[in-house]
């Protein structure tokens, strides 16, 4: 391994050496820091019941730790960052397969585990012909896998689970994982989480505010026309502007491609929302678990997340790359 | 084509400390993973420290549901039953544990839950839900019960009566009962010593029971208690003797 890959995975010297990493920092350091006096003035003013109040706290308290759970990985080097990405994959993959009883298809379950396992290794290695390879590998033993009960009652629902469960929680949600092999890993994938946490805010205030028209009622009966298209006007500036520091002077640094991210990342943010308001909606659940005191599960928290992680990494490869110059094959090699 | 059945666990929407305290829970493949860890462990365990023997394991059903039910007089007497199970059969295997110490506090019932995968029997408010959800557990996942009738350990090390909890669980059912003798358990770590002494423990498996025609009320569960206290006791002496 040579010094400049060390430095990558397990370096945090250089943590803050990116401008945009250290306003992202900052400023989601603020914001922490200024929520508390925000509820006060919010709860007071509006005359909230103690429910509300309590309800607003503890989602306070569990975004302090949901901020030091995406912050000190990415800023402690891209190995951690790659085993936090990690685990964020196998949490989600255990509310979903709790909710839906995949969980009970002991062998499909395990291949799913192990494929994820495999995504892991493939992005700390740096093998990008392994990481594209795992899709279809991975369906591959999943569907014999599935025989193995000689049960074909019930097959394709088993299967067809676990084949959504990997390609959602495993192959998608690790693109977030392979984006640390960038050298340039840090902002990217704060300017990302940063950006679709904001789109979720927007859609809700926006919603709040000029939201008449229902969306899709019977899937998300809160979601609104208008703040679907607040968060798409509101998200994709920003999420451009920040993109232009990330990848100035790239082929990805022109205004159509840069606004082009924008809009994927704010779309497809609210489709992955949509996507387990679909999911809970057909099993008659509120929630998908009862982790964090305030959001739910896991899932309820980073649902926006899954579609645009791959959705970004393709639009990104296509124009400059992810890794490029980066010793492949890292520990394998 | 027919309908996709989706059933969530039956634990969805518990914080993690309700789910290990509750009866609802349904393990995942890391705690399976853990379970089998912990028995094998304790299967060993037995093997060296108490020479654990066992006769008329051929006598187990083959698969859930089944309860076994044995004398008690120590901690050790789950965890040897326990051992005693085939791999296969371990990761349906609930002890029933005295929900005021194996479950009081988070981190006991973190290691209860976890590793021996134990159900709490709330001995002071067990209500008829708690016994309602034990009994569809037991039927409805082919589970593998553990229990101790007598309500509690002996502290002389003779056996106790058998109380009607057992028969609230099985009573017009087909769920086989299968009786159980254990010896040393107690001259190994009785109730007042913290850390066992290494005797030798016996176990004698005796013949499956059922009680599909016993009524569900309170005299179908003396009957129960009876015709099940009285195999167990035989066994108890068979195991002592053997």
């Amino acid at each position: 391994m040579n010094p400049i890959t060390r430095e990558r995975l397990f370096g945090f010297r250089h943590a803050f050496d990116d401008r945009v990493t250290v306003v992202l920092t900052l400023t989601a350091l603020i914001l922490l820091l200024l929520a508390p006096l925000l509820i006060f003035v919010v709860t007071r003013a509006a005359n909230s019941t103690s429910d509300k109040r309590k309800e607003l706290w503890d989602r306070y308290r569990s975004w302090i730790w949901l901020a030091l759970f995406i912050l000190i990985p990415i800023l402690a080097g891209a190995f951690w960052t790659i085993l936090g990405v990690a685990t964020l994959c196998f949490l989600c993959y255990r509310e979903y397969a709790r909710i839906t009883g995949l969980f009970r298809e002991r062998t499909i379950s395990l291949i799913v585990v192990i494929g994820i396992l495999f995504i892991t290794f493939a992005a700390l290695d740096n093998w990008y012909r392994l990481f594209v390879a795992l899709f279809p590998l991975t369906v591959a033993l999943i569907a014999t896998g599935g025989l193995i009960p000689d049960q074909p009652k019930g097959y394709i629902q088993r299967v067809g689970l676990g084949v959504l469960g990997f390609a959602l929680f495993g192959s998608a949600l690790g693109n977030l994982g392979y984006m640390a092999n960038d050298w340039n890993y840090r902002p990217i994938l704060l300017l990302i989480i940063f950006a679709v946490e904001l789109n979720d805010i927007f859609a809700y205030i926006c919603g709040h505010l000029f939201g008449h028209r229902k969306f899709v009622p019977n899937t998300s009966p809160n979601k609104t026309v208008g703040g679907a298209l607040g968060a798409i006007v509101l998200t994709t500036p920003l999420f451009a502007l920040g993109a232009h520091f990330v990848w100035f002077g790239t082929a990805l640094d022109t205004p159509v491609r840069l606004l082009g991210l924008g809009i994927i990342v704010s779309v497809v943010g609210q489709f992955g929302d949509l996507m387990l308001s679909s999911i809970k909606r057909d099993l008659g659940l509120k929630d998908t678990a009862k982790l964090i005191p305030g959001h739910g599960g896991i899932l309820d928290r980073f649902d926006s997340l899954i579609l645009v992680a791959p959705a970004v990494f393709h639009y990104v490869n296509h124009f400059v790359g992810f890794a490029v110059g980066q010793p492949q094959q890292i520990f394998s090699g | 084509m027919e309908p996709w059945k989706l059933q969530p666990a039956h634990d969805t929407g518990l914080t993690p400390s309700e789910r290990f305290r509750s009866v609802r829970r349904e393990s995942g493949l890391l705690e399976s993973l853990a379970h089998h860890i912990c028995f094998s462990m304790l299967r060993s365990y037995f093997a060296v420290a108490h020479r654990l023997t066992i006769i008329g394991r051929e006598k187990l059903p083959a698969h859930g549901p089944f309860v076994l039910v044995a004398n008690h007089c120590s901690h050790l007497d789950a965890l040897a039953l326990g051992a005693a199970l085939a791999p296969r059969h371990r990761e349906r295997a609930f002890p029933i544990a005295a929900g005021d110490v194996f479950f009081q506090s988070t981190v006991t019932s973190t290691f209860s839950a976890i590793m021996l995968n134990a159900l709490p029997m709330w001995r002071k408010n067990c209500g008829p839900h708690a016994l309602a959800d034990l009994r569809r557990k037991l039927q409805q996942e082919k589970a593998i019960f553990i229990i101790f009738p007598e309500g509690g350990r002996s502290r002389t090390g003779s056996m106790m009566p058998f109380k009607h909890g057992l028969g609230m669980l099985i009573a017009e059912t087909n769920v086989p009962v299968v009786p159980c003798g254990l010896a040393g358990t107690f001259e190994a770590l009785p109730p007042h010593r913290t850390l066992p002494r290494p005797v030798a423990i016996k176990l004698v498996i005796g013949d499956a029971l059922q009680f599909a025609s016993t009524a569900n009320d309170r005299t179908g569960w003396s009957q129960i208690a009876a015709q099940v206290e009285s195999p167990v006791r035989d066994l108890v002496a068979q195991s002592r003797t053997a």
